[in-house]
């Protein structure tokens, strides 16, 4: 009966005791750093990566025609605006043309003065001509003398040098005109090819030097992006692969094109390669030049090769390599990868095979003594 | 005169030195028998319980003798070296109150004595269980205290006090607060159990209800006793 | 003889409990503010240890990327690549700022890691979910005390970055969880201010006749790109050949690239030493006060105890009970609410550790040496109450 009494009461006090002991016991095990590391594991899979290239661009024009004087000068009148689309030799503006129209009016006029002068050459010509057979014939007849005739036949060739060289000031005249003319044309600021007018440098009335470009023009079929690759990732970039283009105005919308060419010059300081990737088809509406691209190269399917993820691979000691779990124990394996995709796939080339164990997340760092334990999910991360 | 029981000759107890002293005892000589019960009565101030005290070992007395069971334990200055086995041993306490430790249950109150004087556990109990039945509280033996009414609160107390059979008891105002009857029970148990057990027992009273129930009886006023014949009755 | 202790506790067990558990939470909170100061110091040896390198190599006499900002140009790896010794070198950059994700920003530290592969210095060692950066740009893997999970699409001043990975206690040494993204992105990042600081500047170097020579039609063009370029980088990560030791390999770097080079155990001391230091200082001082004033709590609980047991002390001592059983008695019973109290405040310290926004690292030896400095306390405490309860004197039992 005593007993009874004391072991109520003492069940009463155990049931309290009890499960703090537990708990204690519990906490003691499960956390700080006797705790033993939750781990997920994940095995060797035999995979066919299909490694692709990742790198950004801006849109450029292949084609960019900045259209200006070649003499300085001042912009007369525009006739385009930006947007505007424009044929090939359409005349888009003109230089003012100072004094060249009066220059051509100068010149024309003294064209007709010397066409004047080349028809007198041409009378007097006529007439030396006429006098210098007549006094052939007379000599013929002893009726004039040996001298008039000489004399007659010298002014016969003065007329014909007088006539030839009045013919050849016409040309020149009409030479000059040409000249002149064709640099009044200069003036005209006139489109290369059929295209997109981008830029207006310089309004009407503005002066510009020469070689400034007043009107850019550029050919919309040539938009194309260019795109660049971190040398260390740019593995088996190749002309003519296949690429989608995420443009950043349309994010959700991939745009096919392919590799045009790879730039033969690297950019050294950056660490980059360069390529330049084009449409497939030709957008609508036109992306603006110089909008930011990311391009993503697809390389060739590689034969299926055994492949991990790469958030598998640590670095112990300088090596590479994965936490293997044979048997519930771990160990440290140094592996040598090959190429992998944008997924985060990797080959194995040397280290692993199909089928082994391996960790791919860990809720610390692991060291070759660490305890471990297989969950499906850390704690703390949503699926 | 038997050579067991408790006898006290000449014990004075004074108070403090010089012009202040106050002298409680004044040469207090007493006798008690076994089996007998005496009534010691006395207003208060009257050095009853100093008389007490120094009867129970708790303050040492200034002169005189103490013999108990035939051994002086005190003469002029203390015989024995551990007073508290001397208590534990040889000096049963009655409280006015039962002064019951909370924590123990009725029986392991009682044997928790036996217990601190090193016997095994279940002896210690066995008797205490024993005490229990004759104080006809047996049915309460694992009542905690706060569970028990008074009148069996002091039954407890007064088995606690018989537990070791110790050759005298010293009981102060046990009946004071009961009415008659538990009174007179009291009082019943206490010459049985004094007769059972052969122990001295000295009641200090001014309960009127009981003191006709007395043999003999011991005045004390102002540090000086003397004896009295008691009616001795009631008892039946 | 039965347990005056146990018995005492089993019949007010509530009392005892109760006290326990008060107790413990006092406990509780002092070992949690240990905790803190322990994580503090953590965060900076986990800065270190995560970066993967053995060495640092920033601006000269300035005190590396983490306690003062440093600038090195970032083609200046080659150099250092091609010293002996020297197994990897990675450029990387660190700064700390808002990270927006939706209506929301956190603070973070922005951790620009070289364009490579998982293992070069600099890139998260490892992971807890997703996967580590495969593209060259616009993407970024996040600790998840950002609050950001695999998916999530984060803003990093103007350009959006999808994260691709969860890392766990990849902190800096304030605290601040890391975002890794391409060491590109975050140069620009780094450098780039928002859209209307660079429309100024543009104008400004426009209005200057420096640059905007009309002879030379693309001067302007070319100043502008340049100043909207950055090509600078906070610090370089060396990892040496394992046969090397760091001060063979730093020393040269030292002298002939006039460069300021720290090992690992001079980071720790700048980290500790002097980034933390002042925090930690103040977290210990608390720390200190904590746990006097637990313990005089502690003191006071159990002289509180024996004081409400007078009477049963003096009938007890009445009654013939040794003063060593009573001293038992007491003792016993301070023990066992120690031993209750230090249970329910290393649970309490264990559940509230990871309520805290910092990282609170509690270590075993820390609870060993609170056990221990507790059971120290009640026991000292208790023969002050020992020394109370034996002076009581029996008489006044009998009143």
């Amino acid at each position: 009966m005593k007993f009874r009494r004391l072991q109520r009461r003492t069940l009463a006090l155990i049931a309290v005791i009890a499960p703090l002991v537990a708990l204690f016991v519990y906490v003691a095990l499960r956390s700080g750093p006797l705790a033993s590391v939750p781990v997920t594991v994940t095995t060797t899979e035999l995979r066919a990566l299909a490694p692709a290239l990742s790198g950004i661009g801006t849109v450029q024009a292949r084609y960019k025609y900045k259209i200006g004087p070649i003499h300085a000068g001042r912009v007369e009148r525009l006739d385009v605006h930006v947007g505007d689309a424009v044929k090939a030799g359409q005349v888009l503006g003109e230089m003012a043309p100072v004094d060249l129209d009066e220059r051509i009016g100068a010149q024309q006029a003294a064209i007709k003065s010397a066409e004047a002068a080349l028809r007198q050459a041409e009378a007097r010509q006529t007439f030396a001509q006429t006098q210098a057979n007549r006094y052939e014939r007379l000599l013929a007849e002893r009726i004039t003398s040996e001298e008039n005739t000489a004399i007659k036949r010298q002014e016969l060739a003065v007329a014909n040098a007088a006539l030839w060289a009045a013919r050849e000031d016409a040309s020149r005249m009409r030479a000059e005109l040409a000249a002149l003319r064709a640099q009044r044309s200069n003036l005209r600021l006139v489109a290369p090819v059929a295209g997109l007018v981008t830029a207006r440098h310089a309004d009407p009335g503005t002066t510009v030097v020469a070689g400034q470009a007043v009107v850019e023009v550029i050919d919309p079929a040539s938009l194309w992006v260019d795109a660049r690759f971190d040398q260390i990732s740019a593995a088996g970039l190749a002309a003519g692969l296949p690429t989608r283009i995420v443009l950043r105005s349309r994010r959700g919308q991939d745009q096919p094109g392919r590799v045009l060419w790879i730039e033969p010059q690297a950019d050294a300081v950056t660490e980059e390669t360069l390529a330049k990737i084009v449409f497939d088809t030709p957008l609508s509406p036109l992306p603006p030049v110089g909008e930011l691209a990311e391009v993503t190269v697809q390389l060739p399917e590689l034969p299926a090769t055994p492949t991990i993820p790469n958030a598998a691979i640590r670095a112990v000691d300088g090596k590479r390599g994965v936490w293997k779990l044979t048997d519930g124990k771990l160990a440290f394996m140094p592996v040598v990868f090959g190429r992998s995709d944008l997924d985060g796939h990797v080959q194995v080339e040397k280290g692993l095979a199909a089928g082994d164990q391996l960790v791919v997340y860990s809720e610390k760092a692991l060291t070759a003594r660490s305890r471990t334990h297989v969950v499906d999910r850390l704690p703390g991360v949503s699926p | 005169m038997s050579a067991r029981g408790i006898r006290i000759e000449n014990l004075s107890k004074r108070f403090g030195a010089g012009d202040t002293a106050v002298l409680a005892l004044k040469d207090v000589t007493m006798q008690v028998a076994p089996g007998e019960v005496v009534g010691l009565i006395g207003p208060s101030g009257s050095g009853k319980s100093t008389l007490l005290k120094c009867l129970g070992a708790v303050i040492d007395p200034t002169s005189g003798r103490m013999i108990l069971d035939d051994t002086a334990i005190y003469d002029d200055r203390w015989k024995v070296r551990d007073l508290g086995a001397l208590r534990r041993d040889k000096i049963g306490f009655v409280f006015q109150a039962p002064y019951l430790i909370p924590f123990l249950d009725a029986t392991d109150n009682v044997a928790l004595l036996p217990m601190l004087a090193g016997v095994p556990n279940d002896e210690a109990r066995q008797r205490a269980r024993e005490l229990l039945t004759a104080l006809d509280v047996q049915h309460r033996a694992q009542a905690m205290p706060s569970q028990l009414s008074g009148g069996e609160q002091q039954r407890v107390a007064i088995a606690r006090g018989l537990v070791n059979r110790p050759p005298v008891i010293l009981a102060d105002e046990p009946t004071a607060p009961l009415d008659s009857q538990r009174a007179m029970a009291v009082i019943r148990i206490l010459n049985d159990m004094a007769r059972r057990f052969e122990t001295a027992i000295i009641v200090v009273t001014h309960d009127e209800k009981i003191i006709p129930t007395f043999k003999r009886i011991y005045h004390i006023r102002d540090g000086v006793t003397h004896e009295e014949a008691g009616e001795g009755r009631g008892l039946d | 003889m039965i347990s005056l202790a146990g018995r005492d506790i089993l019949h007010a067990w509530g009392k005892f409990i109760f006290t326990g558990i008060g107790l413990g939470l006092l406990i509780g909170v002092t070992l949690t503010m240990a905790g803190l100061y322990r994580g503090m110091v953590n965060d900076g040896k986990v800065l270190l240890d995560n970066s993967g390198a053995d060495l640092w190599v920033v601006q000269k006499d300035t005190l590396g990327p983490y306690a003062e900002s440093s600038s090195i140009p970032d083609d200046l790896w080659r150099s250092i690549r091609a010293m002996p010794g020297v197994a990897q070198t990675a450029n990387v950059t660190y700064l700390t700022m808002q990270v927006g994700k939706g209506d929301e920003d956190v603070r973070a530290m922005v951790v620009g890691i070289t364009a490579g592969e998982p293992g070069v210095p600099g890139w998260p060692p490892h992971l807890v979910a997703g996967r580590q950066i495969t593209r060259g740009h616009y993407e970024a893997v996040a600790d998840l005390a950002t609050g950001f999970q695999v998916g999530d699409v984060l803003r990093i001043r103007r350009n959006r970055y999808t994260v691709v990975g969860s890392t766990r206690r990849m902190v800096s040494s304030n605290g601040d969880p890391m975002v890794f993204i391409p060491l590109k992105d975050a140069q620009e990042a780094q450098f780039l201010k928002d859209n209307d600081a660079i429309l100024m500047q543009r104008r400004r170097t426009e209005a200057n006749p420096a640059f905007n020579r009309p002879g030379v039609p693309d001067l302007l063009d070319a100043v502008i790109d340049s100043q909207t370029s950055n090509s600078y980088v906070n610090a370089v990560l060396v990892r040496i050949r394992p046969e090397s030791t760091s001060q063979e390999v730093a020393d040269p770097i030292r002298r002939w690239k006039r460069l300021t080079v720290y090992d690992r155990a001079q980071m720790e001391d700048i980290l500790v030493g002097k980034l933390i230091a002042t925090s930690a200082r103040q977290i210990g001082m608390f720390l200190m006060i904590l746990a006097l004033v637990s313990a005089a709590i502690v003191a006071f609980i159990i002289y509180t105890l024996t004081m409400d047991k007078i009477r049963e002390i003096a009938v007890l001592k009445l009654i013939g009970t040794r003063n060593r059983t009573i001293a038992a008695m007491i003792l016993q019973q301070s023990l066992v609410l120690g031993v209750i109290g230090f249970v329910v405040g290393k649970i309490t310290a264990t559940f509230a550790a990871p309520l805290f926004p910092k990282y609170v690292l509690l270590v075993p030896i820390d609870s060993v040496m609170g056990f221990l400095a507790l059971l120290a306390i009640c026991v000292l405490s208790s023969v002050v109450a020992i020394r109370m309860a034996l002076k009581i004197d029996p008489a006044e039992a009998i009143g």
